[in-house]
């Protein structure tokens, strides 16, 4: 099914003229509507006026994407800012394109983006592979970090910290070692000791490599 | 228009050779040669006569060090921590090279997506119409990505997730 927001009837009509026969069309004229059909009919496609009254740009997009994380959201636009254009995009939307698109351009927009294609513009597809590229750069620096640190741990402190990142209690771990649950808290003592962490729900996410030290002692703060 | 400087990285011959006739053609394309080594090829054994111990990945850095080409089409490997190698070496050594992925259809899209997280600025089939390579080397070269809508999706994915 597919859903197109917005308060231009003209917009709607011309939209609706481009993704007939697709699937089944439903239309929305204001923002409680379209919430009301995200949850009623679970589109799999949400065309969306970005000047869509109390919309409130990416954040009211991404309340809209909350209702139904299964839609693909296309947003139409005026003319916006590369800067504005890839906010949307970081909201998780699928899809960018003026809201004058001619009805045939709109088809190609929805089929592609069904197809699990990004609609987005050339200029801004640089910016998503730089994000990309700087993701994957702090990744690997946290990696090296934990690496280093898990390389102060002897042998069975890395055991036991490798188990308390897969969930397991020192119940479960000092029977996998058959060694008693006193040692086991021994050795965690001296791993949170070693790792500057301070419970064991730190330690498993820096095991995991989500996280370093230092970023651990955010979380919950 | 200013002129594109294009070398090749593969150490298929043939596939190499082709693809550098098929870029001569192309206008405001120059082409470089030697971009990979290939120890029949008499003219880069002389040049590099003094580093027959190099490894293939220092080999081809050392190669685009002195090619300089501004767009540089690299054959995916069937390693991906040699590409990664490679593709870091050439981030440091070589920043002014931007690198274009060869693939073949068999190349996960997991491999190329680690590729482009490592710096390649695109990515290309090697059955793809000798046209796109073209229209590749320019828009890389203006500082665009070559890459398919379905694969910015993926990336999309992984940059969200």
């Amino acid at each position: 099914m597919i859903l197109l927001a917005s308060s231009s009837q003209d917009d709607l009509f011309r939209w609706e003229q481009g993704v007939r026969g697709l699937a089944p069309i439903f239309c929305s004229t204001n923002l409680d509507s379209v919430r009301g059909e995200l949850v009623r009919i679970k589109p799999n496609i949400l065309l969306l006026d970005h000047d869509l009254p109390k919309l409130d740009g990416p954040n009211g997009i991404s309340g809209l994407m909350k209702l139904n994380p299964e839609t693909k959201v296309i947003v139409l636009t005026r003319a916006i800012s590369d800067e504005i254009e890839w906010g949307l995009f970081r909201t998780g939307v699928r899809g960018c394109c003026r809201g004058d698109i001619e009805p045939e351009q709109i088809k190609n927009v929805v089929e592609a983006v069904q197809q699990g294609e990004l609609w987005i513009r050339r200029a801004l597809s640089w910016h998503l592979l730089n994000e990309l590229v700087m993701i994957t750069q702090e990744k690997n620096k946290i990696k090296q970090v934990v690496s280093d640190l898990l390389a102060n741990l002897t042998r069975r402190e890395y055991e036991i910290a490798t188990l308390v990142g897969n969930g397991e209690s020192n119940k479960q771990i000092a029977r996998r070692l058959d060694i008693t649950e006193r040692t086991v808290k021994a050795h965690l003592t001296e791993v949170f000791r070693k790792l500057d962490v301070a419970d064991r729900l730190k330690l498993a996410l820096i095991v995991k490599g989500s996280v370093t030290p230092r970023d651990s002692t955010r979380i919950g703060h | 228009m200013q002129m594109v400087t294009v070398a090749i990285a593969d150490a298929d011959l043939g596939r190499r050779t082709k693809l550098e006739q098929s870029l001569q053609g192309g206008q405001g394309i120059k082409v470089l040669t030697n971009g990979m080594s290939n120890r029949s090829d008499t003219s880069i054994d002389r040049r590099l006569k003094s580093r027959t111990d190099m490894t293939a990945i220092e080999d081809v850095v050392a190669r685009v060090t002195q090619l300089k080409p501004r767009v540089l089409f690299v054959n995916l490997n069937q390693s991906a921590d040699e590409d990664s190698a490679l593709l870091e070496a050439l981030r440091l050594e070589c920043p002014e090279t931007l690198v274009v992925l060869l693939t073949d259809k068999s190349a996960p899209d997991e491999q190329i997506i680690q590729a482009l997280a490592n710096g390649a600025r695109g990515c290309l089939n090697h059955g793809a119409d000798p046209f796109y390579f073209l229209k590749a080397a320019r828009m890389v070269d203006r500082g665009e990505v070559w890459v398919t809508r379905k694969m910015l999706g993926k990336i999309m994915d992984k940059v969200l997730h």
